[in-house]
């Protein structure tokens, strides 16, 4: 018998089991609006799906529904910054980035207008395929000048994230799973913007991870370890701005690096990381995990992580070769 | 107070001003020869009415809180804007000297890197949206401000700007007034040639706005335009101006040329004529 997707269900690709929170953005976006009343939230058409609709029963007021037009929907958002409001822009990432790029380009990053866009379903955590699996949204948001491109992977995280997108006067994108997100850390463990969370150490390398894909690498450390390779994890919540100086020095270390992303690998963390080390000068045993150069397609997201190679098995198997243990 | 800066400027003394702006539009142009002289002489009209009498514009403070806002969304008619501002006191007249110099933020395609320039909107489709945001949020902070956007013809075939009339009309904006500039003229030719768009007052009407059609050369009938959306506090009011290229200048006047020549002959020629 085949199990519903459920939209607490839909892209759950971590261990059964994991604690869980689900709603986490909406509740903690109508927490800091209740406080801000600059806060305004703006969507089309997406607001259950987007968990905005506990701030449109609440603050009907400062709720903007835009119809299904998302080019409309950024210059909106972009007008209402620019009149001292900070709106968030709620929709799924393909539209929230590939969609409305040269409005998100043009009306929100040339004049550093201090909006925020949240994009639901990154990666293959959607089912819709490639009309809906925000594969490239990374890449395109990190173009940008002065965008910041943020992603959580712990539920405890999403408020304390929140609040400091509010407190960074200027744009931003965060990319967030729908549905339930699993409990790992504990909301003080996030660091500030453009700073990364050393998870744990390990002797033989380190993989370096975001959003969902931090959930699997800890997996992933338990299979490892098994084969007695301990490599550490990093979470990086922050793409941009990137925490350099921690990604050189682990570089610097001698010892390989994975990085693992719920996205192309083209243009993405591992781009990011890849361009620190580069730069920095570096020889480092390192590789790229994510969906390599592909549009996947629809269907649930264990089948998708499994498939397109995004599982725990697939990243300890990477990490044990690029280590050179198997 | 707003009405001290609201100049309320009518008949000779508006018609004045339009001329000026004119002068300042050939001037800014002459020296690379070529440019967008042919839809900065044919918006001076509309440009002069809204910045010399209906909107409240403070020069000292281009971005003082209570000014009425006015979105270029053809931003390749910045040459107009900025003769707009330099002759309304924004900026010193010797500035506009400045146009399309390297380094010089008044960029061919108007850049909000001005001060008085609100957006940056030369992506077409995109001026109208920033005008519905503003009025939004002006009204949800009880504002008086007034939110003008000025939109090309040829800009109409943007599936955006449809996006933001649906959208304006059913958020009931009454503080925003839109102004098509109609000139029946873009890159490839004749705007109805390139895509004929109908009945484009139908088009306004049925969406659900106030839809005044008028000569946008017509001083009075402009600010009897202004008036009425002023008035109209249920909706938003779009002002469907016919206007020609090049208007005050015999050379220049109805060529349909969206990078017009204007070698030194010619721009002699339109000053003189210009003098009034």
């Amino acid at each position: 018998m085949r199990a519903p997707i459920t939209i607490a269900s839909s892209g759950a690709v971590w261990r059964p089991g994991t604690p869980t929170d689900s709603k986490c953005y909406g509740r903690a976006l109508l927490a800091l609006a209740e406080a801000d009343p600059r806060i305004v939230c703006l969507g089309a058409d997406l607001t259950g799906p987007t968990e905005t609709d506990l701030f449109r029963d609440r603050l009907p007021d400062r709720f903007f529904n835009l119809g299904i037009a998302e080019a409309n929907l950024m210059c909106v958002a972009s007008g209402m910054a620019r009149s001292g409001d900070i709106p968030f822009v709620n929709t799924f990432g393909v539209f929230a980035t590939r969609r409305s790029f040269d409005q998100v380009a043009l009306q929100i990053a040339y004049p550093r207008a201090n909006v925020k866009l949240v994009g639901f379903m990154p990666g293959l955590t959607s089912p819709g395929g490639p009309t809906h699996q925000a594969t490239d949204d990374v890449a395109l948001m990190r173009a940008l000048p002065g965008m910041v491109v943020v992603e959580p992977a712990c539920a405890t995280h999403v408020a304390p994230l929140l609040a400091q997108l509010v407190a960074h006067d200027g744009p931003a994108y965060m990319r967030i799973k729908r549905g339930d997100l699993p409990r790992l850390f504990t909301p003080e463990s996030l660091p500030p913007l453009g700073k990364a969370q050393v998870v744990r150490r390990g002797g033989d390398g380190w993989i370096i991870a975001s959003g969902v894909m931090v959930a699997l690498a800890l997996e992933a450390l338990d299979a490892l370890a098994e084969q007695g390779i301990e490599a550490g994890l990093v979470n990086v919540t922050s793409a941009k701005p990137l925490d350099a100086t921690l990604i050189a020095a682990l570089a610097g270390e001698g010892r390989p690096l994975l990085v693992a992303e719920n996205h192309s690998i083209i243009g993405g963390l591992g781009s990011a990381v890849a361009e620190v080390i580069a730069e920095a000068g570096i020889a480092a045993r390192f590789a790229r995990l994510g969906v390599d150069d592909v549009f996947a397609e629809g269907a649930g997201a264990p089948y998708l992580f499994h498939t397109y190679g995004l599982s725990p098995a697939a990243i300890a198997q990477r990490f044990a070769a690029l280590a050179g243990r198997r | 107070m707003t009405n001290t800066h609201r100049l309320g400027l009518t008949g000779a003394a508006l018609a004045d001003k339009a001329l000026r702006l004119r002068r300042h539009v050939v001037r800014m142009v002459a020296p690379i020869a070529e440019g967008y002289v042919g839809q900065g002489l044919g918006a001076a009209d509309i440009l002069a009415a809204l910045y010399f009498n209906e909107m409240a514009f403070d020069p000292d403070n281009p971005g003082w809180e209570g000014r009425d806002r006015f979105i270029l969304s053809p931003a390749h008619y910045g040459v107009g804007l900025f003769a707009a501002l330099a002759e309304r006191g924004a900026l010193p007249v010797q500035e506009l000297a400045q146009y399309g110099v390297d380094g010089s933020p008044l960029e061919i395609i108007a850049s909000e890197r001005l001060p008085g320039v609100e957006a940056t909107c030369g992506s077409l489709g995109m001026g109208l949206s920033v005008g519905v945001g503003m009025a939004l949020s002006l009204r949800r902070h009880g504002s008086a401000s007034r939110v003008y956007v000025f939109i090309g013809d040829g800009e109409m075939q943007e599936g955006e700007t449809w996006e933001a009339v649906m959208s304006a009309a059913a958020f009931r904006l009454g503080n925003l007034c839109a102004i098509v500039d109609i000139n029946d003229m873009q890159v490839d030719g004749a705007t109805r040639s390139v895509m004929d768009m109908g009945d484009i007052a139908a088009k306004w009407r049925a969406f659900g706005w106030n839809t005044i059609a008028l000569d946008g050369h017509d001083l009075d009938a402009l600010l009897a335009g202004f008036a009425a959306a002023r008035a109209q506090g249920g909706g938003p009011t779009v002002l469907l101006a016919e206007t020609l290229p090049g208007r005050g200048v015999s050379a220049l006047e109805g060529r349909k040329a969206h990078f017009a020549k204007l070698p030194p002959d010619i721009a002699a020629q339109a000053l003189a004529e210009l003098e009034g």
